[in-house]
Order: C-alpha cells, then structure tokens, then sequence
C-alpha cells in the first residue's frame, strides 16, 4: 500500500538499550512523538473495567432495535396519561434480557482478562545493564532487548540481532499465525551477527546502540520495511529479520532481539490482525425479522385503528351527560384519541416479543453445542471434535441446496504418495512391475526390501525394484541427478530427532518427494543458508546453496542453483508445472525421443489420477553466474517493488536451456467414506459441486471415484452448453426451452438425439457438466447465461468445475447464490478455499492438513468430509425443523395472547384496558409459555438420527423450506389473530349480561391462553424427553401457584395498588363456569391446529409408509446396477492431488508471506498449465 | 504418547445421553385409530356438557324487568329525565313458585364500566383506610380528586362518584293486599373485598375521619353514611358500594342487589302478582342505556347462561363432524391402496 512513500514512511524510531530515552528524551526531542508513543508490553484485550462496564454494555445493547423498541415502551409508560400498564411490567424483562446479555459479555470479557493476565506474566529474559534478568512480558518495553531461549514464545515483535546457532539463523514456528506447522526460518543482519557473536554476548549486547527506523505499526504481517543504523552505516531491514509476537523459537538455543513493536495499543502485527468473523444471517431470521416488522407494523395500525375509534368514542360520550364525559382529557376528543394510540401502542407491544432475541441465541448456542459435542463428529486421530465458530447458522444447515466442495485435502486425504515416476523416459513404478501384476495387488501392500538403506522408514510406497537396482549400481547419471535434484531442490527443513531427520515442509508436495529421496538413497541431512547436507547411498555431501530461485504463483516452479563438490560444477535444478518447464528446455534437446517419452508418461500419469511435476536440471557457467549474481545482488537491494519484477526476470535468464530429468507422479488418496457421503447427499437433494484447481482429466476421474458422476453418465461440456446458450439467446422465440421448468428435455432436443426420448428423471440422473476455469471466465462475461446455466445445472446430477482459481470458486457460489434461492455451503480445507467459505451461506472448514486459514474463516468446522452427513442430515434437519417449530411457536404464543387487547378494546370505549391482569403479562412469557418450547426447541426428534440417514429425502423438506416459508408464518399468524378471537370473544359470550366482574374474565382469559398455547405446545412436540414434561408441568402449576400469589393478601396488603387482583383466582379457581369457560376457549383455539395435525397424521401415515418402500426398492435396484457396471479398469478409488508443489524461497522471509497465496495459486497454476498442455 | 492419550480424551466429547441427543424419550406415534376415536371422544365429552349446562341454564328461572321507561307507556317514563327523586313501579306476575334462593340483580348496559380511565380512577389506598391518602388522593381520581374549593373527596374518582343509587323495593300481592319481600343485603359482596380489599379507617366514630374531605359530587349524602343502622356495613364496606366497585368486563352487565332468603320467601317465590317499587335516581337516559331488575335462581353452574352450553355443544359437534370427515378421508386412502 504504502510502498511508494518508502522513504518518508519510516517514522517508527527505536533505539536499542534506551528505555531512557523512548520514556522521556522521545517527547522533547521530537514533537510528533509524543509519550504515550511507545508503551509497555501488556496486552489489554478486554473491554470492561469496573466503570465502563455498565455504559459500554448499555451503549452496546442498546443497538438493537430490539431493544431499544422495549425501551421506547418503558419510556412510554412512565407516562401517566398513556400508560395503560404500569412500567414495571415491560422493564422486568427488559432488565432480564439486559442483564443476561451483560453477564455473557462480562463473562467472556473475565475470560479474557485471565488470559490476558496469563500472558502478561509470562516470563522473558530482558537485558538489564549488561545482564539478564527474568522479567515479565508485560514490563518489555520498546527498545529492549530480549534474550529467548528454544520453544519459547516471542513476546513482542522483535528484531533479530543474533542467535546460538551459525550465521545467526533461528526457526520459529507460526502456527498461532497462519496455522502452519512447518518451521520458518529467520536470520540476523551479518552485521549484527559478526560484531554480537564475536564478544562475550551480554557485554556486546549492552553496548549495542543501534538505531531502527521502520514503518508505523501495521498489520502486514509478512512484509516489514526499515532500516538499522548502527556504527555509522546503514542496513535495510525485511521481514526475514523480524520475529513476530505470538511465534514459537525452535530448535534454535538462544535468539536475541530487540524490541521494536510492543502489544500495548495492539501495536504487534499479530495483534493489528485479530479480525472479526463478519456477523453471518441466516435467512430464516432475516423472513422472521420481516415478519416482526410487519407485526410491529400492524401494531401500530390497529393502534391507530383503535386511537380513532377512542376518539369518536370520546366524541359520543361528550356529547352525553355521562358519567364517562369527564373522563376525556381537557375535553378534546382528538387528543384523547392521540393518548389511545400510545396506550395501545404499550399494550399490543408484548406481541412483538422481547425474550425472543435472547431465547433464540440460548438455542442457538444449545445446538451448536450438540454439533460440538456428537462423538460421531469426533476424529481420533487428530483428537478434534466437530465445532460450530459461528452459532447461529445451525438450522440453515437443514436448509441446504448447494454443496460445493473441494478437492484436495477435502474429498481427498492430502496425503500425499509418489507411485510413480518417469526418468529419461523409463516409466518406474507401473502396474507390470508389481509381482502380482493384477489390479488387486494395486494397493501397494508390499513394500520394497530398502533395508541397504539405513535412513528408510518405510514410507514409500512405490515399487519399482528396476529403480533401485538402476539407482545403486549408479548405471545412469541422469537417474542420479533426478533423485538429487529431488533431494536439493526444495524448502523442507530438516529437524534431527533421535539420529533420524524428520522434515518439516510447508507443501506436502515437496515433503514427499523427499521423503521418496531418502527412501531411495538421496536423503537430505539439513541445511543452512548457504550449505545443504545429502547423503548420496550413503555418501555424505555438501553442496554449496548459491541461490535459491523463489516459488511464486506466476512463476510455477522453484528452483536451487548449488556448487557441486567436488567438481565445482555450477547446476540448475528446477522443478515445476509441466508446462512451465517443458518450455523453458533446450531447443535441441539430446533427448528428443526421451521427451516424447516424458510427455506420453505425463499424460499416462494423469489419467491415472495422479499429479505431475517435472524436474529439469541445467549446467550453469561460471562466467554466467557471476554476472547473473551481481545483477541480482544489485536488484536485491533496490528494495521497490520493481525488485519484485526485475528478479523475476532474473530468475527467467536463468531457468533456460533446461535438461528434463524426469517426471514425478503423486497420488492422493479419497477419504474414507466419500463416495458413500456423496450418494447419500445427492439422494438427500443436494446438488454436489466440485470445484477444483486440477486438471480436467484427473477431475473427471475423481467424479468418477467419489460417485459424483455416474460411469455411464453424460458429461455436457463447455462446447455443448455454449452452443445451446446461443441457440437460446440467437432464437427467442424458443426461449422456453432453457428458461421453462424443463431446460433439460429441451436442451436435449436441440442438441441430443440419442438421449431426446429419455424420460426427464433418467436424464437428469445420468448429466453431468464438466466446465474449467477458462470457460468460467467467458462465461462470467455474459452474465446472462447465468440463468440458463443454473436452470440447466439445476436439472444435472452433478457440476464439475476444474482448473478455478480460488476467486472463480466464489464467483460461482456467487453464481448459484444469485440465481438460486437456495442456502449453499462450502466446504474446503485450504487457503484457496478461503473466499469460496466466506462468500457462501455456510463455510465449513475442513481440519486437515494443510494450515488452518479454512477452519479459521469457516462457520463449522469437522475433521472428515463424511461427516458433512451428521452434520447436514441430522444436526442441520433437526436443527432448522427445533428452530422453525420454536420461531413460529413463538410468534403464535405472543401474538395470540396480546391481539386479544383489540377485540376487547371495541368493547371497552377503546379505552386501552388490559384483559389481563399486569403481573399475568409480565409473567406469561417467562414463566408459563417459555420453558416448554425452549425443551422443544433444545430436544425435538421427529425421526431418529439412524432414520435421517437412512431416508436422506426426508431432507427435503428443509430445502423446500416446508417449514419456514412466510407463508406458513403468515398463516401462524392468522392462526394466531384467530386464537385471540377465540381468547376474547367466548369469554365474552359467556360473561356477557351476567354478574361477572372484570377481574374474574381476565383471569379466566389468562387461563385460556395458558391452556391454549400449552395444548399447541404438546401438538408439536414429538420426542418427550423427561425435560419436556417437566417443563410442560411446572409451566402449568407455575401459572396456578403464580396467579394465587399475585392475588394473595400479603401482596395486596403491602402494595394496594400493584396487587389489586386480591382473591379474584381464589374464587375463580372454583367456579365451574370460569373453568368451563377457559376448557372451551382453549380447545376452541387450538382446533384448528389439532385438525390440521390430525389430517396430517391420517394422510401423511400413507404416504410416508409408500415413499420409504419405494425408496427401498430404488435403492436395491440401483446399488445392483451399480455393480454390475463397476469398471475395473479405471483407478477411481484413487485421487491426485492439485498443483504443483510449490518451491518455497527458504533463504528468504518471504516464504511466510505468500504462505497462503502459494496455495491458492496452485491449483490454478498447474491445472492451466496441464491443461494447456493437453490441448496443445 | 501418555500426553497425546490425555489430550484426546481433554477434547473428546462426553458420551451421556444429553451430548448425543439420546435422552430417552416417549414418541407418541399417532394413527388414523388413534386420531380419528380421539376427536369422535372429545366431540362427545363436549356435546355431553354442552348439553348437560344447556339443560341447567333451561331449568333456571329468570324474571327480567326494564325499568329504563324509554317508552311513553312504561311507569317509569315520567322518571326518565327527572332529576328530582321519583318513584316509580311496575308490576309482573310469576306463573309458578320462583324456587330459591332467587337472586335480585340490578342490570345496566350500554355502560362501559371497563373503560380503563374509568375504572382505574379510583384510590386503592385511600380504600384501603389509609388515611394519608384521604388528605391526598392519588391523581388517578382526576377529576374527581378534589372539589371546586379543593377539598379532598373521598371516596375519590370516577368509579364511586357513578356509584348506582337505585332502589328498590318487591312487594308480593297476596290476597289484595301488598307484603313486602325482604331483601337481603348481607354478603352480597366479595368476601375479599368485605374483609381485606376495602377497610374503613380504625377511627371511632366514622365520621371523624372523614373531616377535611367531601363527598363524591354525585352523591346525596357522605360515605359514612351509607348505612347509618349497621356499622358493618357503612362507609367504604358497604355492600352496595363494594358490589359497585367491582367493575363490570362487559358493557351489558349485571350486579347482585340483594338475595331473598328469609321469611316466606326462604324456598322461592311463590306464583303470583309482584310489585316492584323503584327509587329512580340514576341517570342512563343521555347514553342510551338502560336499566334492569333481574329475579333469577341459580344453579351450581350460576345464573342462567345458555350461550356456555350451546357453544360446548356447537364445539363437539365440530369435533364429532371433522372426525366423520376423516375416516371419510381415511377411508377413501385405504380403498385406494387397496386397489
């Protein structure tokens, strides 16, 4: 960003050994420094103290429109001329939803505080007047220096002046960063490195009086601009010298730093980059939010209604000498009529419902738990349960239309396997060279006899006994240099443990390929900037690290240039995409014949599902390495971002006139239980999509594999599609055909004869499309395919999208998103799923291998693609049908019981009188209706877990939004203006004419509606768990023991006015007639409810008993077909993994800043790259 | 290796029956031969009382008399717009014995005493014989607070300034000659009300502790002088002015005026010529409601109410037609499958 004001940019100053000076000396001498410039090191993430608690959280709460509505309300009714129920009854709940929200936030704010105080403890080496002293990490000032020893974490951003190991290198591991495991390494100036090392270090150290000038705190995590100036001279500073806060030290004894950026103020670049997670909607709260309005709406209109039927009452009663006639305010009907309307405003507000924000988190929170706590969700191996980040999307998981996933890592394992390899155009590793010879023995259960090895651990899994015999009697030199090439070209590390390296990579690629090195003979020993250490069958040699030639997305390939010992030849070695080194080989290349080979191997192997990487090696001159070294020490410092061009074409000059080698191939195995998840999801009526980076072929065949495409299904190609979307738009007269609810028949007709007689199920049932990245994007410039293509697509079994960029993945969830109204979901595991998560309705991450950038942007996470099952299934159809039946529940309970005030208010001059008595209203809510539903809400089945995997349409309804559409709430709704009806006018019947006072028709109303909604509860539960008929009795009895208490003389005696229902429920208990009153009304409002659900039961017991043995029966037949076509032939239990594996810069601290970038460019990179080729 | 064990079991989920959604659970599983008997049963219960409370409601006697006199010809008419005390009286004739207790209610409608203004303007704990709040009402009261000079009224508001001041008196002709029915007055109102809701002050004589305060406007003389024979039944516990400050729900309403239980009278009325004898001092004529005497026995379910058992009984029969409905419909799906 701000790269082009470089010079002026570097306003941080920081001077070593002087807390003097960044205390004090800093104000004066410069006025743009002021004090509070450079802080200590303590971090401060909480948000609360003592004092600000309760405004920040009111001010927080009160954002709501919610709440703020309840507030209005409480305002409202403390004024005496409109209140029409006295204040306490709507600020009670208010104070309650209030304070639960509060305590929640202060809880996790407590949390917080603790961590912060555990983490401000921590203790860290300071250097104190020329020695070390244990400090906390909260007294680590700017300007100090540290000392920190192995695994130790980082206290603050610090630079690094000098370590224990040589050439001052030291690793640290960024996993509370990025999420990556593999170990970065860092490397002091050789300045600071020469003088600090040279003398005692704590002496040395203390004297170091070093000057840096760097950027102002920021959040970029993998660049860092500034320079040292120290002893005269000045040095630039990068990233590769910095050590961030939050970093582990590994393997390195001791690293000593100076501070430069502390956590107070969030100034650490860790810090800066706590984001949020964007609050996601789902859409049932978004209809649910509508319908709120819209009852708030109404509420005001029959408020208005009713305020105009106050004022031509009033208007009537001044015209009469009534006993009324004084009552109207200052004698103006108009007025009295403005009163009304906020009166009524007050009493119809409890039909808006204030506990039901904070009820729907509860149950939120609660399934969100469950899907955190279900064991079959559970992963062993990596000990890590399912787990919802984001709360509140969990009934949207019933919802789903759309699953679009990935590939790699996700449909696959990400373990990564070399089978084969191709060298000088000898293909090893093939099927003919198994003993067995047969397909069965393909599993690769015997492994090679590697035993003259003595660095093999077993973990090869090709067998090609002509390779090693060629390897050891070191028959053929460009055998040899494949395997060092494979041994030297990469970035892994090596970490000695217990006499054996173990590799630490950050692409799974190159630890593989060396790992196959090792197991072959060529093991990589370790490295240091400048030397790397092989052991060739046994021979230990060194090789000078000359350069290293940089991975990056556009380049596709890495490469190292060593100095070979003993000869002191200059090589090349540079491996990458296919076709990124095919182009850059001799012209005349003396193994023409071999290259032919290669490509015919290239192409082999990718049929076979598996990934390629070439490997290229070139003799450099002498002469040519030292004019390329000067033009690049000089680029190297330019430190502009024309450096990053002009290497670039450094690089270029120098991968030319490349050798072939050979050919890797890597296998990547499916997860366990994928094709099985995808069948049963397909049947579920969810529409799988594969997005992937990699190549058509190796795409197809994985489809093939996971069960994604049928063997006999039809793949529709770009070619086809095009063609039929120009017909459409060319021919508008037959618009019909893709734009009707029937594209596919149609589609056929114009194009297919020989499927145009299917029937329109068979069809759909066998059509896949198969698009790549490069259509993606013609198709992405006409926008009006878009349609044409999801209504096709929407009649296909599946979708197949290879060679996409991570940002075409989220075009195209962006694609289905617009023209869909379907909930879609995105499953990936990588950082090139990132944007495809986050742009779709739910992301999952997928916990794998690779770093944890999907799971940190995802809104669940899970270890296994199958577990997609549980969690859609089971968890989502329960949650959404908990969530539908609680929402709409919830509506009818409120609604119901607070319309009743409108018919009660023609009855009573429009006088804004309460049919109940306050406390009931207070307590209705909370107390008498809110427990059954939450029980609901938290423990409704209505089929079993094993059910809803067994019968996956029973999804349906769910995608349909059977449940939830705003017709059925909008009918929830009438239901519920019906029940007030009822609540309120056979009450009246009965007590019209007779000696019944008011209070004994409140409360007998009140036990209507108690009755009413507690008999609509019992309708819809279905699983009655010992909560749920707990709550239902406490629910009912609290509603008895409550009244008589509100109505007890205790009460009545110590306040008059508040409890003036004294023994109204004392002698209405016991009169028949209220209790026949209250049995009449309540069945009377919930026959319709109890009809409907008995019709359901009579017509739905048919059909469910046919749909299941229908299903049975297509099931049987299909799974008999489906072996009966089994092919044998194509590998499909098999699948590769995208791209080529990245060469990642390891003398440079660049490596950690395109961590992620390195992976999304993957898969776009090799898959156009392969696919180039093979149109080529 | 001992470390990684407890780290799985630290983030292994708990396997109880709540964290796996297996709590044990009773699923009703409905069927058409559960449903379809269930309404039919509910159906009949309903009919069963609708008709039971139907009978009771028919076997209960009721006298009604409008004494409003908005037509020319009634008695009362010449009461109507006066404002000076007036009598009035009408007669009526019971065909057979009227058996008691026969309850005698005063009825009023178009009277909307649950107009919300209305009936919160009255002093809960001035009623309750706290005497601060004789000095100062609550503003609820307004207008009917204080009086033109200022003064406190107590009782205050518009509730007991409306207070019902008919009243009547039922005479029996027997042989020519007029015998009055005694009418009793006592526990007419909520025991509640009598004993706890409504207390006079604890001052001796009454009338002392209203001083400094005035009578509601409306009235003709002061509270403490309701009753002037029975201190029980004076000043705020009057059983008239508590029957009046129960609030009606509805617009139409009745109030119970007194009870006929003693004498001759103790088993019913007997058939024969009635007399009814009417103070008529309350003013209904300007909003056009009227004014009624009500005779009726009650029965356990109360006065007579046929709207209760018709209602029960148009409820079941909806039951009992909706399950016809569905075995029609369950049937037609059977013959379906069937074939």
């Amino acid at each position: 960003m701000s790269k082009e004001d470089v010079e002026s940019g570097l306003t941080w100053e920081v001077k070593a050994n002087s807390r003097h000076y960044h205390k004090h000396k800093q104000r004066k001498s410069f006025l743009c420094f002021t004090w509070g410039r450079y802080s200590d090191n303590v971090v401060r993430s909480h948000k609360y103290s003592l004092l600000t608690f309760l405004p920040l959280t009111l001010f927080e709460q009160f954002q709501r429109a919610a709440n703020i509505y309840f507030l209005l309300m409480v305002v409202l009714q403390c004024v005496p001329a409109i209140s029409s129920i006295p204040w306490y009854i709507t600020i009670i709940p208010l104070l309650v939803v209030l304070s639960v929200r509060g305590l929640k936030d202060l809880a996790s704010d407590m949390a917080r505080r603790r961590c912060d105080s555990e983490i401000n403890s921590r203790p860290c080496d300071v250097l104190v007047s020329q020695s070390f002293m244990t400090a906390q990490w909260k007294d680590v000032c700017v300007g100090d220096l540290l000392r920190i020893r192995r695994d130790q974490i980082i206290p603050a951003d610090l630079l690094l002046l000098s370590s224990s190991e040589p050439h001052s290198l030291c690793y640290v591991e960024t996993a509370d960063i990025d999420g990556e495991t593999n170990l970065k390494y860092r490397q002091a100036l050789g300045a600071t490195h020469n003088e600090l090392t040279s003398h005692p270090s704590e002496e040395a150290l203390g004297a170091f009086n070093g000057v840096v000038l760097c950027e102002e705190p920021n959040n970029r995590l993998y660049t860092f601009r500034g320079q040292l100036q120290w002893q005269g001279e000045c040095f630039l500073l990068e990233n590769e010298h910095v050590l961030l806060r939050g970093t582990v030290l590994r393997n390195t004894d001791f690293a000593y730093g100076l501070t430069i950026y502390t956590a107070t103020g969030a100034d650490t670049k860790i810090l800066r980059n706590c984001g949020k997670l964007r609050a996601k909607r789902t859409q049932l709260e978004e209809v649910f939010n509508k319908v709120v309005i819209g009852i708030v709406l109404s509420v005001l209109l029959a408020a208005l209604l009713l305020a105009i039927g106050a004022g031509v009452f009033s208007y009537q009663v001044m015209t009469q000498t009534s006993f009324l006639s004084a009552l109207v305010v200052d004698g103006n009907p108009a007025y009295n009529g403005f009163l009304v309307y906020w009166s009524y405003i007050i009493l119809l507000s409890p039909a808006m419902p204030i506990a039901l924000y904070i009820t729907f988190e509860v149950i939120h929170t609660i399934h969100s738990k469950f899907i955190g706590w279900d064991l079959e969700m559970y992963w062993k191996q990596t000990d890590k349960p399912a787990e919802a980040r984001n709360t509140s999307l969990s009934e949207e998981l019933g919802q789903v239309g759309y699953l679009l996933s990935d590939k790699t890592g996700t449909l696959t394992q990400n373990r990564l396997l070399l089978r084969q390899c191709c060298i000088a155009g000898q293909i090893y590793g093939k099927y003919d060279e198994l003993c067995g010879t047969g397909s069965q023995a393909a599993d690769y259960s015997v492994p090679m006899d590697l035993s003259w090895n003595p660095f093999s651990s077993g973990g090869l899994r090709m067998f090609s006994p002509t390779l090693v015999e060629t390897l050891r009697g070191q028959r053929c030199p460009v055998t040899t240099q494949f395997l060092s090439a494979l041994a030297l070209c990469h970035t892994v590390m090596a970490e000695w443990k217990e006499g054996s390296p173990v590799y630490q990579a950050a692409s799974p690629d190159e630890e593989t390929l060396v790992g196959a090195a090792r197991e072959l003979g060529w093991v990589f020993l370790s490295r240091t900037r400048d030397f790397v250490v092989v052991s060739e069958l046994g021979a230990t040699r060194q090789y000078q690290l000359l350069a290293l030639l940089d991975f990056t997305s556009k380049r596709r390939r890495m490469s190292v240039l060593v100095v070979r010992d003993p000869e002191g030849g200059l090589k090349l070695y540079c491996k990458g995409a296919d076709v990124v080194i095919l182009e850059r080989l001799q012209k005349n290349c003396p193994h023409q014949t071999v290259l032919g080979n290669k490509v015919d191997g290239l192409n082999l192997f990718a049929e076979a599902c598996l990934r390629t990487l070439c490997v290229a090696v070139r003799s450099v001159p002498e002469a040519l390495w030292e004019r390329w070294s000067e033009t690049l020490a000089l680029s190297a410092a330019m430190a502009t971002c024309e450096r990053d061009t002009l290497l670039e074409k450094l690089y270029d000059e120098m991968e030319r006139d490349l050798l072939l080698l050979g050919v890797t191939a890597i296998e990547d195995r499916l997860q366990e239980g994928v094709p099985e998840t995808i069948a049963l999801l397909q049947e579920a009526g969810i529409r799988v999509w594969v997005l992937t980076g990699d190549k058509k072929e190796t795409a197809v065949n994985i489809g093939y594999a996971c069960r994604l495409l049928h063997p006999e299904s039809r793949l529709l190609e770009w070619q086809e599609l095009r063609s039929a979307f120009i017909h459409e738009i060319l021919f508008c007269s037959r618009r019909q055909i893709l734009q009707s609810a029937d594209p596919q028949v149609s589609f056929f007709k114009a194009k297919q004869t020989e499927l145009w007689a299917t029937h329109k199920e068979m069809a759909r049932a066998k059509t896949s499309v198969v698009l790549t990245g490069s259509e993606l994007a013609e198709f992405e410039e006409r926008p009006e395919w878009g349609a044409s293509f999801m209504s096709l697509a929407e009649q296909c079994q599946s979708v197949l999208c290879c060679r996409v960029t991570p940002a075409q993945k989220a075009e195209i969830v962006k694609l289905v998103r617009k023209h869909t109204a379907s909930i879609t979901m995105s499953i990936g595991d990588g950082a090139n799923d990132v944007n495809m998560i986050k742009t779709a309705h739910i992301g999952v991450g997928l916990a794998g291998r690779e770093g944890g950038q999907a799971v940190h942007n995802a809104d669940f996470a899970v270890s296994q693609f199958r577990f997609l099952q549980r969690l859609l299934l089971v968890h989502g159809r329960w949650s959404y049908r908990r969530i539908s039946l609680f929402l709409r529940y919830f509506l009818f309970k409120t609604c119901g019981f607070a319309l009743v005030h409108i018919w009660f208010g023609i009855l009573n001059g429009f006088s804004a009188q309460s049919l109940y008595e306050t406390w009931f209203i207070a307590l209705y809510t909370v107390f008498y209706t809110a427990v059954p539903v939450m029980c609901m809400a938290f423990f409704e089945q209505d089929v079993s877990a094993e059910s809803s995997l067994k019968f996956p349409e029973l999804y349906k309804s769910g995608q349909k939004k059977e449940l939830s559409s705003p017709r059925k709430l909008v009918t929830y709704l009438l239901y519920a203006v019906y029940m007030s009806l009822v609540l309120f006018f056979i009450p009246c019947g009965v007590f019209y004419n007779t000696a019944y006072d008011y209070q004994t028709m409140a409360v007998t109303v009140s036990m209507a509606a108690t009755f009413a909604v507690t008999v609509e509860i019992v309708i819809l539960t279905k699983y009655w768990t010992k909560f749920n008929i707990a709550a239902l009795c406490v629910s009912v009895v609290m509603f008895f023991i409550c009244t008589r208490i509100t109505h007890s003389t205790r009460l009545f005696q110590s306040s008059p006015a508040d409890y003036f229902f004294l023994g109204v429920s004392e002698k209405a208990f016991i009169d028949p007639v209220v209790w026949l009153t209250a049995l009449l009304t309540a069945w009377t409002a919930v026959l319709p409810s109890v009809t409907f659900h008995a019709f359901n039961v009579i017509l739905s017991v048919h059909n469910k008993h046919k749909a299941f043995i229908r299903k049975q029966i297509l099931l049987e037949v299909e799974l008999t077909s489906r072996f009966a076509r089994g092919s044998s032939l194509r590998r499909s239990s098999y699948a590769i993994s995208q791209g080529a594996g990245p060469g990642r810069l390891i003398h440079s601290a660049t490596s950690i800043q395109r961590a992620e970038a390195l992976k999304e460019e993957k898969v776009s990179t090799s898959k156009k790259v392969q696919n180039e080729n093979g149109n080529g | 290796m001992v470390k990684e064990e407890q780290e799985e079991s630290s983030n292994r989920p708990d396997n109880t029956a709540f964290t796996q959604q297996r709590l044990p659970a009773w699923q009703p599983i409905l069927s058409a031969s559960i449903v379809i008997p269930m309404f039919l049963l509910i159906g009949a219960a309903f009919i069963g009382v609708g008709v039971a409370l139907f009978i009771t409601s028919r076997d209960i006697q009721l006298q009604e008399l409008d004494y409003t006199g908005d037509d020319s010809e009634h008695p009362c008419f010449k009461c109507r717009t006066n404002t000076e005390k007036c009598t009035c009286s009408m007669t009526f004739s019971i065909p057979t014995l009227f058996k008691g207790p026969v309850f005698f209610y005063y009825g009023l409608t178009n009277y909307f005493q649950n107009q919300r203004k209305y009936g919160a303007s009255k002093d809960d704990n001035q009623l309750y014989g706290d005497l601060n709040y004789f000095t100062s009402p609550s503003t609820d009261c307004d207008p009917y607070t204080r009086d033109s000079k200022n003064m406190p009224i107590v009782p205050c508001g518009a509730l007991a300034n409306s207070m019902f001041n008919d009243t009547f008196t039922l005479s029996h002709t027997v042989n020519g000659v007029q015998k009055i029915v005694p009418l009793d007055g006592k526990g007419i109102a909520w025991w509640t009300d009598y004993n706890i809701k409504y207390r006079n002050p604890s001052i001796t004589p009454l009338i002392n502790a209203f001083n400094g305060t005035k009578k509601p406007t409306n009235w003709p003389k002061p509270i403490y002088e309701l009753d002037t024979t029975d201190v029980y039944n004076n000043g705020f516990i009057n059983q008239d002015f508590l029957v009046w400050m129960r609030r009606a729900a509805l617009p139409d309403f009745r109030k119970l005026y007194r009870r006929i239980t003693h004498d001759d009278y103790a088993a019913g009325l007997p058939a024969g010529n009635y007399t009814l004898t009417i103070a008529y001092n309350y003013p209904v004529h300007s909003f056009n409601g009227k004014k009624k005497v009500v005779l009726s026995n009650v029965s356990w379910m109360g006065g007579k109410n046929d709207f209760l058992g018709i209602a029960y009984i148009v409820v079941g029969s909806m039951c009992v037609v909706m399950s016809v409905v569905m075995l029609i419909v369950y049937a037609r799906f059977k013959f379906a499958e069937d074939v």
